[in-house]
């Protein structure tokens, strides 16, 4: 599914290069449930970035779906990102100001699906997560589990093959933790999502089927579950 | 996808209502600016336009050699008249008038006296104003017909239907009404009429026409002119030019004869070397560019208020873009809101302007209204409504949607900080706009006031003026007496003009020291016994007339003449004036009739038994105006029964010729006070941010011990230090434009340093007032609460 070859991730602090990723590459397959874990500082985020598109690496090759992202075009990556790629964050990142329905709507809308469509998944996704109840609420209404599910659920909207998730339940106790977790093995299992998570956490790592290490920005080690 | 953007818009001026209210506050008040001084500009524009063939319609100018100077004169002869009727094929139609005149109407016991024009039998032809009754080419032939518009017909008869009722005119004959005009509407220079009489009228009445037909040297008439369709006035005006140069005359030899369209009557009323370089056009496009500028500092608040609260908007902008959305989104989103506040400010700023234009109207003079019905005037507004939106939302759309989705979601980039020098730049361009139209107003103000306080050279104040007529002229001497006899009336006299104007020009024959060919424009008074003395002229050299006959053969000059005639020693010299030799008795010093800005004009005062047009005299000190006038009314109906008794106080007439500096004194205050409060609020709402942004540190310096005088110095001395330089950049600005505007003024004031230390000031300390108490909310706040919130 995608593959990074030397990727390196670095800032510029006079004169000196500050690496975050040095020459790392990667290769995930369709399918994979990842687990990406390592201490502050070792470029877990910055990697989770890079795949995601958010971010390009100062060096190396990137292929994601069989194209070359380093040479592809500011509107292009976004184009593929858009139809490949859903963002789960730690800190939920709702709109303050749009209700729970209209954040989940938010990236269709940005896809160009019509209304008609729009008002039939998004009705979907509610059924499916449990929080038809909760749609004319604001994020601040929201408990913080509630929050993240609204986040999942509007990452899944538009029907990603690629899930990408930084320390999604950092901020949530670990019954809402719980709760995710199994809500990505499912998704995994059942819908054949690819997930790639960042955690710290050793039991929501096990939960995938690859834990890999990172330590300064290399990849220390790599488990198969 | 534009319902979304317009609910989060909406949430979001829902959601911050103080920002929210100064932002539409503040491009409201620019907009009902722009869009006051657009109507008012379009208004003006409009000047006779809406008459068909207006751009067919010239009045005729004579362009005067005087030594090498053009003058430029509308006052025309018959004789030219007639020769452009028969000479220039390319004329339609050709209307001599009297250019408009005061006269007595009566109908029964209703009397009114009032302006209207004696014009030529096809001036309804060419000036097509809608008829109710009549017909535009049979009403003006006969020569006791009188043409009415609606208002005086209903005026003097209670109806508008009244084709061959019966007006007596100067209660000396009887005019046929022919035909009924709608009003001439406001905006146009020939508003004055109330009623039209057919030249030969005139002709037959006043014997001296009758003398004029023959010179072109006679000038003393304006011409209209209709050119036939798909005319040029290029095609016309070489063989017009020259026109009057054969005949044998100083007048005709010197005069080139050219036309102007009607639609630049208005705007383009002052010659300079023969040609319409200017008038009122100045004014307008000053004001267009003000409410220009006035709108472009409303937007900055837009631009600034935005980009510095940015930090709010950053983490929106960063989870869109990381759920999909591409910077053109983004960028229509923040257009689509800034759009959102833009049409709501709009319709602040149509509230705004509907209840000013009252004032404004009083104000200017103007007859302008919001034009509602009109669906281009809506179209033109929408269009303004997205420019500006695209104006104030371009660079906060472009900002915003520029962060950097996984910086600003991490929280490592200071979003908002970064645009602070743009925002300086934009504050810095606000205030030296706004304080550039403090100077010019001040200025302005004091430009007024000195030439008010200039000595005027006779005494205004007292003094009336009455327009004669046969009866008041039979009757004069008797009525004379009689108002002095009551005592309300101190002195009295009689003159060719009101004791504002100068309404005659003549050339001398011959004076000691003229030069072979030369030509001089001596203002020409005739008067009557006690003139000097009831305007309150000195004399400064030589003696008064003794006011009887042999007077007649002498004459009084000004200083301006003695100056203009280049005599030494004036007393006792002889001149030739229309073909008689006059001795100058005495010298008098120069009164400012004609502009009190300008230098006096160079006046002969001519003795004459008979009683000139205008009857001037002065009330007794210490008396009650209103009842001296009601004493005078019953004495001058006594004399002059036909007429109502109408009078005009001098010191009115005299501000009158104020009036303009004072409309354009008033205006600039008016838009300067406006914009330095569009400014302020822009400036209100940047410190609220700073204040909000620098609270942990003013948190911080708190404890360690600063004073709130420390910390209001703190946070005040970047805006001030602002404001100084927008100083700096305003005043040679507004200096080299207000030099420029004083050019036009020969008595003009000197602009010295304290007016832009006085606005210097005047804009810190408002500074200061607006931001302060941001900066003491700031400063007063317990540090304890701001640095737990961190």
């Amino acid at each position: 599914m995608l593959s990074l070859q030397h990727i390196s991730k670095y800032y510029q602090v006079s004169g000196l290069k500050n690496f975050v990723l040095n020459d790392l590459s990667l290769e995930i397959d369709e399918g994979e449930f990842v687990s990406i874990m390592g201490p502050s500082g070792s470029g877990k985020s910055s990697l989770l970035n890079i795949i995601g598109m958010l971010d390009e690496p100062s060096e190396g090759y990137h292929y994601f779906a069989g194209q070359a992202v380093h040479q592809l075009k500011e509107k292009q990556r976004s184009a593929l990102y858009k139809q490949y790629v859903g963002f789960v964050f730690q800190a939920y990142h709702l709109i303050d100001e749009l209700t729970v329905y209209e954040n989940i709507e938010t990236p269709l809308i940005y896809q160009d699906f019509k209304g008609s469509e729009r008002k039939a998944m998004v009705a979907d996704i509610l059924d499916r997560f449990n929080i038809v109840g909760k749609k004319d609420l604001f994020p601040a209404q929201l408990s913080g589990g509630q929050q993240q599910l609204v986040g999942i659920a509007r990452a899944l909207i538009a029907k990603p093959k690629l899930l990408l998730a930084d320390e999604p339940t950092g901020n949530l106790n670990s019954k809402q933790g719980e709760e995710i977790m199994e809500l990505f093995r499912k998704l995994n299992k059942e819908d054949g999502v690819t997930i790639i998570q960042v955690t710290h956490s050793e039991k929501n790592a096990e939960y995938g089927s690859r834990i890999i290490n990172l330590l300064d920005g290399k990849i220390e080690s790599s488990k198969q579950l | 996808m534009i319902k979304n953007y317009l609910k989060i818009a909406w949430r979001n001026l829902v959601g911050n209502k103080a920002y929210s209210a100064i932002n539409i506050l503040g491009l409201a008040a620019g907009m009902a600016v722009a869009l006051l001084i657009a109507l008012w500009v379009k208004n003006e524009y409009s000047y006779d336009k809406f008459l068909p063939d207006s751009d067919r319609l010239y009045q005729v100018r004579r362009n005067f050699n005087s030594n090498g100077e053009t003058l430029t004169f509308s006052t025309t002869s018959l004789k030219l008249a007639y020769t452009l009727r028969s000479n220039i094929p390319e004329i339609e139609y050709v209307a001599e008038s009297d250019g408009g005149s005061s006269h007595g109407l009566m109908v029964g016991n209703k009397k009114f006296y009032m302006e209207g024009i004696e014009t030529g039998s096809d001036f309804l032809k060419m000036f097509r104003y809608p008829m109710l009754h009549g017909s535009a080419g049979e009403s003006l032939r006969d020569p006791y017909s009188i043409v009415l518009t609606q208002a005086t017909a209903i005026a003097l008869f209670g109806t508008d239907n009244v084709i061959n009722r019966v007006v007596k005119i100067d209660n000396a004959y009887n005019l046929k009404v022919t035909g009924v005009i709608k009003d001439v509407p406001s905006n146009s220079v020939m508003q004055f009429i109330k009623y039209i009489i057919p030249f030969s009228f005139a002709e037959q009445t006043q014997p001296w026409i009758k003398g004029a037909h023959d010179s072109f040297g006679f000038n003393a008439f304006s011409i209209y002119v209709k050119l036939k369709p798909g005319i040029a006035y290029t095609q016309v005006a070489p063989k017009i030019k020259n026109i009057e140069k054969g005949e044998n005359n100083v007048n005709a030899k010197n005069s080139d004869v050219i036309m102007q369209l009607m639609q630049d009557w208005h705007l383009y009323s002052e010659y300079k070397n023969g040609i319409a370089s200017g008038g009122f056009i100045e004014y307008i496009r000053i004001f267009s560019i003000i409410g220009i500028l006035v709108l472009l500092i409303a937007c900055v608040n837009f631009i600034n208020l935005t980009t510095a609260r940015s930090e709010k908007r950053a983490r929106e902008v960063g989870i869109r873009k990381a759920i999909g959305s591409q910077r053109k989104h983004l960028i229509f989103q923040f257009l689509t809101e800034s759009t959102l506040t833009t049409f709501i400010s709009f319709l602040c700023a149509i509230l705004f302007v509907q209840i000013a234009l009252a004032p404004f109207n009083a104000l200017t003079g103007t007859v302008i209204r919001i034009p509602f019905s009109s669906i281009t005037f809506w179209l033109v507004m929408m269009a303004c409504v997205f420019f500006t939106a695209l104006i104030a939302g371009s660079r906060p759309a472009f900002y915003l949607s520029s962060f950097n989705p996984v910086k600003v979601l991490k929280g490592t980039i200071q979003v908002g900080r970064s645009a602070s020098l743009s925002r300086k730049i934009l504050v810095v361009m606000q205030f030296s706009c706004s304080i550039a139209l403090i100077i010019s107003t001040v200025v302005i103000y004091r430009q007024i006031q000195y030439a008010k306080n200039r000595p005027t050279g006779y005494n205004i104040n007292r003094l009336l003026t009455t327009n004669s007529n046969d009866d008041l002229g039979k009757n004069y001497l008797a009525l004379k007496n009689d108002l002095l006899q009551t005592g309300v009336v101190e002195s009295m006299a009689t003159a060719s003009s009101p004791a504002t104007d100068v309404g005659m020009h003549n050339d001398l024959d011959q004076w000691p020291g003229k030069q072979a060919g030369e030509t001089v424009e001596m203002g020409v008074i005739d008067i009557t016994a006690d003139y000097f003395k009831t305007l309150g002229m000195r004399m400064s050299g030589g003696r008064d007339y003794n006011y009887v006959a042999s007077d007649t053969l002498n004459v009084i000059f000004n200083e301006a003449a003695i100056k203009r005639l280049r005599l030494k020693d004036p007393i006792n010299q002889i001149i030739t004036h229309s073909g008689s030799r006059i001795r100058i008795i005495g010298v008098v010093k120069d009164a400012l009739m004609i502009s009190p800005f300008a230098k006096a004009d160079p006046t002969m005062f001519v003795y004459h038994s008979n009683p000139s047009s205008n009857l001037i005299y002065r009330l007794a000190k210490g008396v009650n105006p209103h009842d001296a006038i009601e004493k005078i009314g019953q004495i001058f109906a006594k004399y002059n029964p036909a007429y109502p008794f109408t009078y005009r106080f001098v010191d009115d007439d005299y501000n009158r010729k104020f009036s303009q500096e004072v409309l354009i004194g008033k205006l600039s205050g008016i838009f300067a006070g406006l914009a330095i409060f569009i400014s302020c609020l822009g400036l209100f709402g940047l410190a609220a941010y700073i204040a909000e942004q620098r609270t942990k540190e003013i948190g911080v310096r708190k404890v360690l011990g600063a004073t709130v005088s420390q910390l209001w110095f703190l946070l005040s001395k970047d805006f001030v230090l602002l404001v100084i330089i927008s100083c700096v950049i305003a005043s040679p600005l507004a200096l080299y434009f207000l030099q420029n505007w004083l050019q036009k003024y020969d008595y003009r004031v000197s602009i010295g340093p304290g007016v832009f230390l006085v606005s210097a000031i005047s804009a810190v300390l408002i500074t200061l007032l607006t931001i302060s108490f941001q900066a003491i909310k700031a400063a007063v706040a317990n540090p304890v609460k701001s640095l737990r919130s961190e």
